[in-house]
């Protein structure tokens, strides 16, 4: 089988991998040797699916003794199977990366023989990277559960990120469709690579030159949409994934029926992009806004408003916190308008100093005023004379939903949207009409 | 105070002699309504004073700039000028008679216009920068590696450290294409040159095309089919960088 064939099957059964960030590791370039990392990491292409393309993803093997319900690589799913030597792998990282192709390299596997044996084999193709080629640029390894923790360790002092997956939200949901993974195996790594990563930096303080240990910290992913839990569930558990194993990154990811199984959602079934999409943004509340998990969404709404973003969503609900003084208020509180994003909030913050903010000087800095009108007072500005409760509403529905692209409807449009078009009705009629509906909706809880 | 005066400013394009414009408006204590390059074609009747550039009064001024206005004024007065923006010069300039009265503190007068115009300015060249140390790309061509940009803004200086860096072994060529200038690494060591004409490339060896096959194969299978978004691969990658990267050829 040659290099095309190989790339081929293990990037095709590697591409459901959510990260492809190249961030949180900072190594300038050696006066030789090859590469260098960036801290907030580097998007060297944008794939058709609008996905970053940071580094080079592939399986080192997609031959699997493991057989997980949800996933393309499954032993009992009839798809081509390859393996790359580490040689294959190493020239074909080094090759892409002098090209200015990609910022390195992400490699995960599947389980070949058993997890010690899969991980022996990534070892190797790294140690060939950073020892033989003395590759410097960001590595990214899939820590695969099971594997001696002795194996897991070498690999962190290889690689600049390593990740274990969760797969599911919860531990039943793991039982049923990952018979092979346990709770146990999960988080028995994850724990491992917090404590070793912590005392890695702790000793890089004292001794220069003291190893590091995957520097750029653990991600984790889990699919969504593949089994019953709750947003509200996910939400904790990432936020306890957060406090707890001091992750970087948790990336969700939309479940894409690959196989059918009735444990499954049917084949047919669409991704759940919209959802994908809310946790995403509940998930930068709690990292750059200082939201809590409980904060965002409570036991009597477990799930989110498909129609406002869960920023908005907490807005409305706390109406008797507005109109803040920009003039006065914290950071915290800032942060908690809609329309102000951490950037301008900062800005705010370092401008106000200087004398009192108006609208005008507001908008320059960047805030998004149609929003953030209704929820603040400022130099010569009192609120909106309308507080009409369906003016507010009408600011706030996400616009990424309700809107129309050259006559396509959005990527996150709710599926009765797609169903009332495939029957015939006008495309611009249907998506008004949801969008007034959505609005009313919204109008009338506030 | 500075006078607006009816007058334009005509001066080299280079940053010592945009140094020498703001020595010449101190002066002077005037405001002229235009700042242009001496190659620039001009549409109004207003007289013209064609600034020399000296480099002693340049860094002058330049000296001024850690004294009068902060550690980080060189660095973000400096990066704000590469840009390609109509009227740089005179927002700059119109930003320096703010900023020598207030001090230090006027980099963080965000809500003031001309403060604000002037971080914009510098933020764009600093985020295009950023998109082309991802979005170029080299070809090998067996002795260097080139490549070539199209950039809104003069770019290079910001790229030379983050490649060198990148690359301590290789011989490389980064032709701006927008500006016709190059940068290049040889035996270690980085330069800048404006061309006359673009320059050569010569063809490519088999085995190059070759890995640019693996890298579209790769770039075209990475992709989930489900879930094509065109819309927010474009808002990421704008289609101005493809004509110069590899899948989109």
């Amino acid at each position: 089988m040659d290099l095309m064939q190989k790339l081929t099957i293990l990037s095709d059964s590697a591409k459901y991998d959510v990260a492809c960030t190249s961030s949180g590791s900072n190594r300038r370039g050696g006066a030789d040797g090859l590469g260098s990392t960036h801290i907030s990491g580097i998007c060297h292409a944008f794939s058709a699916d609008g996905r970053c393309i940071s580094l080079l993803k592939v399986l080192l093997t997609n031959i699997c003794s493991f057989d997980c319900a949800y996933c393309v690589n499954r032993s009992s799913n009839d798809v081509p199977r390859a393996a790359f030597t580490p040689q294959e792998l190493a020239q074909l990282t080094i090759e892409f990366y002098r090209r200015n192709y990609i910022e390195g390299l992400f490699l995960s596997s599947a389980v070949l023989v058993d997890a010690n044996h899969t991980t022996e084999l990534m070892i190797k193709a790294l140690e060939l990277l950073r020892h033989t080629h003395k590759f410097r640029g960001y590595i990214h390894a899939k820590a695969i559960p099971g594997a001696d923790p002795q194996l897991i360790h070498r690999l962190g002092l290889l690689a600049d990120r390593l990740s274990v997956n969760v797969e599911l939200p919860s531990g039943e949901s793991l039982a049923r469709l990952a018979p092979d993974k346990s709770r146990h195996s999960i988080f028995t790594p994850m724990r491992q690579i917090a404590t070793t990563g912590a005392q890695a930096s702790q000793d890089l303080t004292r001794y220069r030159h003291a190893p590091t240990f995957a520097p750029a910290g653990q991600s984790t992913q889990m699919i969504v949409g593949a089994s019953g839990e709750t947003d509200r569930q996910i939400l904790k558990l990432t936020q306890g994934l957060y406090q707890n194993y001091s992750l970087r990154r948790v990336f969700f990811s939309a479940y894409v029926p690959v196989s059918a199984d009735n444990r499954l959602p049917a084949l047919d079934t669409k991704p759940p992009l919209l959802r994908e999409h809310r946790l995403y943004q509940a998930d930068w509340l709690m990292r750059y806004y200082q939201f809590d998990a409980e904060e965002i969404l409570t036991p009597e709404t477990p799930n989110f408003d498909p129609a406002l973003d869960p920023k908005c969503n907490w807005a409305i609900q706390h109406l008797e916190q507005f109109p803040m003084d920009v003039n006065r208020v914290s950071l915290a509180q800032l942060l908690r308008i809609p329309g102000i994003g951490p950037k301008s909030a900062r800005r705010i913050v370092a401008a106000r100093r200087h004398g009192a903010l108006g609208l005008e000087e507001l908008r320059r800095i960047g805030v998004v005023l149609k929003r953030a009108q209704y929820f603040i007072v400022c130099k010569g500005f009192n609120g909106p004379k309308q507080l009409r409760p369906s003016l507010i509403a009408a600011s706030l529905v996400d616009p990424a939903v309700y809107s129309l692209h050259t006559q396509q409807l959005s990527f996150f449009a709710p599926e009765p949207l797609h169903q009332q078009i495939a029957q015939g009705a006008d495309p611009v009629k249907a998506i008004t009409a949801a969008r007034e509906e959505a609005i009313s909706c919204i109008a009338q809880r506030i | 105070m500075h006078r607006p005066a009816d007058l334009i400013y005509r001066y080299d394009a280079s940053w010592h002699g945009f140094l020498c414009c703001v020595f010449e408006s101190f002066r002077c204590k005037e405001l002229p309504c235009s700042i242009l390059p001496l190659d620039c074609p001009s549409m109004s009747l207003f007289p013209e004073k064609e600034i020399s550039t000296d480099s002693a009064l340049a860094q002058r001024v330049a000296a001024s700039f850690p004294k009068k206005l902060g550690k980080s004024a060189h660095r973000i007065l400096s990066t704000a000028f590469l840009s390609g923006q109509e009227n740089k010069e005179h927002t700059l300039l119109s930003f320096l008679i703010l900023a020598y009265q207030t001090g230090p503190p006027v980099f963080s007068m965000l809500g003031h216009p001309l403060v604000s115009a002037v971080h914009q300015m510098q933020r764009q060249v600093r985020m295009e920068a950023h998109q082309f140390t991802g979005f170029l790309r080299f070809q090998d061509y067996g002795e260097f590696l080139g490549a070539s940009i199209q950039p809104k803004h003069q770019v290079l200086p910001l790229l030379a450290r983050h490649f060198s860096q990148r690359f301590p072994g290789e011989e490389f060529v980064i032709y701006d294409q927008t500006h016709c200038t190059v940068l290049f690494q040889k035996q270690k060591k980085l330069e800048y040159a404006v061309l006359e004409q673009p320059p050569q490339f010569p063809s490519v060896s088999r085995q190059e095309v070759q890995w640019q096959q693996l890298w579209k194969q790769f770039y075209n299978t990475i992709s989930i089919p489900e879930r094509e978004n065109l819309d927010l691969r474009r808002n990421h990658c704008p289609k101005r960088f493809w004509s110069n990267m590899t899948e989109f050829q």
